[in-house]
């Protein structure tokens, strides 16, 4: 009998087992229909709630609801991999404009290259552009390099000397590093970090000498750091003082983007529909205000422009990796 | 700044504020105590919320959710011997045993004093010595974190006495397991055998919710027990706890609070390590260390003054600094710049009424949780009077649904069933579910530091100057060496005393 009651527990468990996980994992076709929107959509976020994108992404929402009343946006967290995991839920969702999501270059570029990840920048249509968070160099402020051409030529004079912290590989900070490399001919020691806070820490407490930093990362600690150059077209207008790298003779420029997308075969109708809501979002003096006062670099760009400039940077990218053998 | 702590008292008791802390300490601790939700899930879910009120208002509660949080992970651990948040692993050691004898309030108790108090502690070092801390912080590179863990890793050492062996193959077991996934330096992809889900790693709190809870479910439909443990309300069990903490237990409290507060300034060393790291010297220096594993009620406390002293730690660098001390940080970072507020030595200045608002509403946060936590404290303990079949029940849901919300991925609930089935069978062949978890959540952050620093080692030329020069670095080898030699000599010693003892006879 005791056994009996045993193998009945371990039978219920299992059903409740059964149960639970065909619910998560059912999806639910949808008939489509001329109007649209007429039911919540589901924006998928490939970072932690309440991390830099997902704040961005609130904001707008805020200004979604005021051009689009109808139906509001139900946020879904899909995390890991740096993004890939997210960026690869959308791109197999359902294409019936109910599913969108942010993503951000060149990780998606970079992720599906070299390390497999589960799509390719043609599994979306691209809404729209909103963020570009320039890349810069940034030393202590306590350093003996005064501008980002001192701390050059140290490197060339003593190869492999200069320790570099980038964040993560194969991401924008690793694509940065690889081509200075490439331009300026120098050979420095990579030190890879987990996140912008570490590689902050580690640059603060001198373990660095220098090191590749998004503008919106730096500021946190920026009373402690120096900023020797950025690589834009413009300078930014959180750092007006600080050089552009192409002002100072090096022509390099390389960012962070964030942008939404939806999955490929959305229907066009509703895919210009996205983009021009969009557009009245990005173009509110009060959206811009809000965007301003979070501090999130604002600079938006339509969908199909987005589209061209991220196939314009899976070449680049290509190049530069094949260069140094990183992908074959 | 007396005329700012005094403002930070009395923005505290404004009535909204007041309640918010009571609403964001239950909040908390449900939370935490549910395994899976985390105190980091817990604080970010209400970031948007925040952005509709005074920054004041919003970040006094999200400190009493993330007050709230760490402690309530104790209750789980405690009840059902499943650490709620990670950072009561240390928690499960003693806290579980404490329970099946029939003792499960004076643990919670425990947990409950212990975890204020620490609170508390981490909080004044926030208040008056920031500025040092900070720099302290900054200190700490990739040798000193890569002894950090060793040091950590050392305990399983002490951990498992009489089977070391064992302890350690658990051990290493772990850090083999935490080293599936893109390795750090390179993004090279190892023991994935071409699974893309394996890309990501495998997620330490889908693992330990396997390995603590759902091993414990299978344990307990296996058993013929109809309850968990024996367990009557007793009246004035709070009273007695704190007594007996006060006379006994003071320089244990004051240790583990301050290992926490030093253990938090560190970004990405939380309150699992600082749980760890406490509860093994709280061991060390007790008379009775025989009795810790067994129901020793100083390894609750030691762990739980551990993990919440690390609050108060881990907003010291990202309030100077901009660097977060932990993931919950750096989400309360992330509601501050929402606001406009930028972290650095200038906020208390700029913003001095702001930062000590925050500052000085966890210290009232820590005082109404033992009011809170005392009542909850009687309504959780009565989950031992639910018959184990519905509990297990309750635990299987609780920890599918806890291992999917973490990234919704349905591969982290796979993960969390695996862990399960290897802590049941494991358990069972005398594997240490303690020391796998040790080398999962210190595994990665060995290696990541190892590497770091052999990379500093090219630049320096020396491998030498980067492993043992630095201070810290040395400090902490000693410290690694006593705790691995401590165990092995005192048993040499006892064995010998024994001799004479015989000899004489």
């Amino acid at each position: 009998m005791k056994k009996n009651n045993i193998l009945v527990k371990i039978v219920g468990m299992v059903l409740v087992l059964a149960l639970t996980l065909t619910g998560c994992g059912q999806k639910t076709a949808t008939v489509e229909k001329e109007k649209y929107p007429i039911k919540p959509l589901n924006m998928i976020i490939a970072f932690t709630a309440g991390g830099s994108s997902d704040i961005q992404a609130r904001l707008m929402q805020k200004y979604w609801n005021k051009y689009v009343p109808e139906q509001p946006w139900v946020f879904n967290y899909t995390t890991g991999a740096g993004g890939a995991i997210g960026f690869g839920a959308i791109a197999k969702a359902q294409p019936d404009g109910y599913t969108l999501g942010g993503v951000n270059v060149p990780h998606m570029i970079l992720q599906p290259m070299a390390q497999d990840a589960q799509f390719s920048i043609d599994d979306f249509e691209y809404i729209s552009q909103v963020v570009t968070d320039p890349q810069v160099l940034a030393v202590h402020k306590d350093s003996k390099y005064k501008t980002w051409k001192e701390a050059i030529d140290y490197a060339k004079a003593n190869p492999n000397k200069l320790k570099v912290g980038i964040v993560g590989t194969f991401t924008g900070h690793h694509m940065m590093l690889l081509d200075l490399k490439d331009r300026l001919g120098i050979e420095v020691t990579q030190v890879v970090y987990k996140g912008a806070a570490d590689q902050n820490a580690a640059l603060l407490g001198k373990e660095i000498d220098l090191m590749i930093g998004n503008v919106n990362d730096v500021m946190r600690s920026i009373e402690n750091m120096s900023i020797l150059g950025i690589a834009a077209e413009k300078r930014n207008a959180f750092l007006p003082d600080v050089p552009t790298l192409k002002e100072s003779g090096l022509d390099l420029i390389s960012d962070i983007r964030r942008g939404f997308v939806v999955p490929k075969g959305t229907d066009p109708e509703k895919v210009k529909f996205l983009r021009d809501s969009f557009k009245k979002i990005q173009e509110d003096p009060e959206y811009l205000a809000d965007m301003k006062k979070a501090g999130q670099p604002t600079d938006n760009m339509s969908g199909e422009e987005f589209d061209k400039y991220v196939h314009a940077q899976q070449e680049y990218n290509k190049k530069l990796l094949t260069k140094f053998g990183l992908i074959k | 700044m007396l005329e700012n702590i005094l403002t930070g008292f009395a923005n505290s008791f404004i009535p909204i504020n007041f309640l918010l802390i009571i609403a964001g300490l239950i909040g908390g601790i449900i939370i935490g105590a549910l395994p899976g939700l985390t105190a980091t899930m817990g604080v970010a879910l209400m970031v948007p919320i925040t952005f509709a009120m005074n920054p004041i208002s919003g970040l006094i509660m999200l400190g009493a959710i993330y007050s709230g949080a760490i402690y309530g992970g104790s209750n789980s651990a405690i009840l059902i011997n499943t650490p709620g948040t990670p950072s009561s692993v240390a928690t499960t050691f003693d806290g579980w045993p404490m329970t099946k004898q029939g003792n499960a309030a004076g643990a919670l108790n425990a947990s409950l004093f212990a975890s204020a108090f620490g609170g508390v502690i981490g909080t004044l070092f926030l208040l008056f010595l920031a500025a040092p801390m900070a720099q302290l912080a900054l200190k700490f590179g990739a040798p000193e974190f890569f002894w950090l863990c060793i040091f950590g890793l050392s305990t399983i050492a002490a951990m498992v006495p009489g089977n070391v062996v064992k302890g350690l193959m658990s051990g290493g077991l772990g850090m083999l397991i935490s080293t599936i996934g893109l390795d750090p330096l390179e993004g090279a992809r190892r023991f994935t055998f071409g699974a893309y889900s394996l890309v990501q790693g495998i997620e330490v709190i889908p693992a330990m919710i396997g390995l603590f809870s759902f091993s414990q479910v299978i344990v307990l439909v296996g058993s013929n027990n109809k309850f968990i443990a024996d367990y009557k309300a007793k009246k004035g069990a709070a009273m007695l706890v704190a007594k007996t903490l006060l006379k006994s237990a003071k320089a244990n409290l004051m240790r583990s609070s301050i290992i926490g507060t030093f253990v938090g300034i560190l970004p990405g060393a939380g309150g699992e390590i600082a749980g760890i790291i406490s509860y093994n010297e709280a061991k060390r220096w007790d008379k009775n260390k025989a009795n810790f594993g067994k129901g020793a009620i100083e390894g609750v406390v030691a762990s739980e003054a551990a993990n919440n002293a690390t609050i108060g730690g881990s907003l010291i660098p990202m309030l100077t600094l901009g660097i977060p001390g932990s993931a919950v940080a750096a989400v309360i970072m992330g509601a501050l710049l929402a606001h406009g507020i930028q972290p650095g030595f200038k906020i208390f200045a700029n913003n001095a009424e702001l930062a000590y608002s925050f500052i000085v509403s966890l210290i009232v946060v820590n005082i109404v949780m033992v009011f809170v936590g005392v009542h909850l404290i009687k309504g959780t303990a009565k989950v031992l009077n639910v018959p184990t079949s519905y509990i297990g029940v309750a635990i299987v849901a609780l920890s599918v649904i806890g291992s999917y919300t973490i990234r919704n991925s349905i591969v982290d609930v796979m993960v969390m069933i695996f862990f399960g089935l290897v802590g049941y069978f494991g358990g069972r062949v005398g594997f240490d579910t303690g020391a796998m978890a040790l080398g999962i959540i210190l595994g990665p952050i060995a290696e990541d530091n190892l590497s770091r620093s052999i990379s500093l080692a090219g630049a320096e030329g020396s491998v030498f100057k980067v492993f043992f020069t630095h201070p810290i670095s040395l400090l902490l080898i000693i410290l690694t060496l006593i705790s691995v030699l401590t165990p092995l000599l005192m048993a040499k010693y006892r064995a010998k005393k024994e001799a004479v003892a015989n000899d004489k006879a």
